[in-house]
């Protein structure tokens, strides 16, 4: 079989699609098969819930009168960049204020705003001739901007690490709280429900996919920062570490906080938690068989985060059903686990993009551009100029 | 008959040998969970077992001598508002009272099994655990 966009949405707009979560889809294929699959099911969605850090959201303000040109720029206390336009600036979500304080950062002013409240607009400027106001004290909700957008330049992980510690003391990361002595292991995957892993080689998650975002509808505007396809992948073809990750862009005033939190990871610092789900079409066998997949045959890698070095050695290769057993084993010990990522929020996630594409409030989007394989992961050296050329 | 209490002292019960006397008088097991004893007061997690009668006359004699005693269900707390269920605190809590159903894919937390260790609290990144002793 084989399926066009144009199919999938002209049968989207009649009303007779057929959708599935992932959930659903792989026990589909497991009682009727991937021919079978491919031939019934035209959508298959996919979600999760975590701990995105490269998040963040850019405002308009409006213009003050007399008008200031914003050159610092704090919400409720947290700095936001605006070496922009006048009254534009951008709050990232792992902003701290002078303080550090780790329980309230950029996610969590985004949080706030998103329930409603009113946030503390502070500014300051040098002033000019036409922009002479120097500080403006004010307050600011999702009413009273022109534009508040959530642009993340990195989100939803195609896989992730598993975090664990050898050594002495408790470590503080943002993989969580690790107890000593592998007395713990976190990881951070939504696996099979993960959106990028059902995709494992972006044939259909690419610029112009339009996305679950926080509640809202959103779009993939790029691929994400550290972009790393070229890792090494299993037989079926999923990346065995991080690799694919996207940039997605969404109006944040139609975001709701049950998938978009401040969150707090002590010692560390603040991250955006957001939920992102994307809809795959079934457009032939090759993108059933991809969304066939399960925890059982997802693989990663788990590394000792007590190792302060860029590149950890591998401990363990272990696969998500392992991890959600609850418990894994390392050189005979059994190691607790966690997920750092919801997958009550990542099943309902699924769920509500399936109902919002029944019944044609959701469209599925054939990607504009492809996402790049040839990307690599870079390091950060200590270079010359010369050499840096 | 076993059951958990919070125990809540100023600095000169402290001075009491409190846990002697249930053990002694009382003829009750009596398990220290948690301990903490500064300038202020106290704090203690006891698990007491014995006979019911002898249980209810061990927590009257820690009220007669200044001490607060609360059931351990008001020890911590999750506010159900703020948790995600992302399941950081499952594999940090030692007695498992936070736990992860895969049914419905949420974490439940069985507060009989909560020893008000506090070692969720910190771990918790939506911060939905919250400490009352």
């Amino acid at each position: 079989v084989s399926k066009s966009y144009d199919e999938i949405r002209k049968k989207t707009m009649n009303g007779d699609v057929v959708v599935m979560t992932a959930q659903e889809f792989k026990e589909y294929v497991k009682a009727n098969g991937v021919k079978k699959a491919a031939k019934d099911v035209d959508i298959v969605t996919t979600g999760t819930f975590g701990a995105m850090c490269s998040s963040g959201a850019y405002f308009n303000f409006g213009h003050s009168d007399p008008p200031i040109k914003m050159q610092k720029v704090w919400m409720d206390g947290i700095p936001a960049y605006a070496g922009l336009a006048a009254v534009d600036a951008y709050l990232g979500a792992t902003e701290l204020d002078d303080t550090n304080n780790m329980m309230h950062g950029g996610a969590h002013v985004i949080e706030d705003l998103v329930r409603g409240k009113a946030v503390r607009l502070k500014a300051t400027a040098y002033g000019t001739d036409c922009y002479p106001k120097k500080e403006i004290d004010t307050y600011v909700s999702l009413k009273t901007v022109n534009q508040a957008v959530l642009l993340n330049v990195r989100n939803c992980y195609q896989n992730y690490a598993v975090a664990t510690n050898s050594g002495s003391r408790t470590l503080y990361t943002y993989m969580g709280k690790l107890l000593p002595e592998y007395g713990n292991a976190t990881y951070s995957s939504a696996g099979e429900l993960s959106p990028l892993l059902n995709d494992p080689y972006y044939r259909s998650i690419g610029i112009g996919t339009r996305i679950f975002l926080g509640g809202a509808q959103g779009f993939v505007i790029w691929e994400g920062t550290q972009f790393n396809p070229g890792v090494p992948r299993t037989p079926a073809g999923v990346p065995k570490r991080a690799a694919g990750s996207i940039a997605v862009i969404g109006d944040l005033k139609q975001m709701s906080s049950e998938f978009l939190r401040g969150l707090t990871f002590t010692r560390y610092g603040t991250s955006l938690g957001l939920g992102i789900g994307i809809p795959i079409p079934i457009l032939d066998e090759e993108m059933a068989r991809a969304c066939a997949i399960t925890d059982d045959q997802i693989v990663t890698a788990m590394f000792d985060y007590s190792q302060p070095a860029r590149s950890r050695t591998v401990l363990k290769e272990i696969t998500y059903a392992e991890l959600r057993s609850g418990e894994i084993e390392l050189k005979g010990k059994h190691i607790p686990t966690s997920s750092l990522s919801s997958l009550y929020k990542a099943r309902q996630i699924s769920q509500i993009l399936k109902s919002q594409i029944q019944k044609g409030e959701f469209m599925m989007e054939r990607p504009v551009q492809s996402l790049p394989m040839d990307r690599v992961f870079k390091a950060l050296d200590v270079r010359t100029e010369k050499e840096a050329m | 008959l076993k059951t958990k209490v919070v125990l809540n002292f100023s600095p000169e019960a402290a001075n009491t040998p409190i846990t002697h006397n249930l053990i002694a008088k009382h003829h009750l097991l009596v398990n220290i969970l948690r301990a903490e004893i500064d300038e202020i007061g106290g704090k203690m997690v006891l698990e007491l077992s014995g006979k019911a009668d002898d249980i209810r006359k061990g927590i009257d004699y820690l009220k007669s001598n200044g001490v607060g005693v609360r059931p351990i269900k008001e020890g911590v707390r999750r506010d159900e508002d703020i948790c995600t269920h992302c399941g950081m605190c499952v594999s940090i809590c030692p007695t498992k009272a936070l736990a992860f159903d895969s049914k419905t894919g949420k974490v439940t937390f069985t507060e009989e099994k909560c020893v008000a260790c506090g070692v969720c609290i910190d771990a918790c990144p939506p911060r939905a655990m919250e400490i009352l002793i």
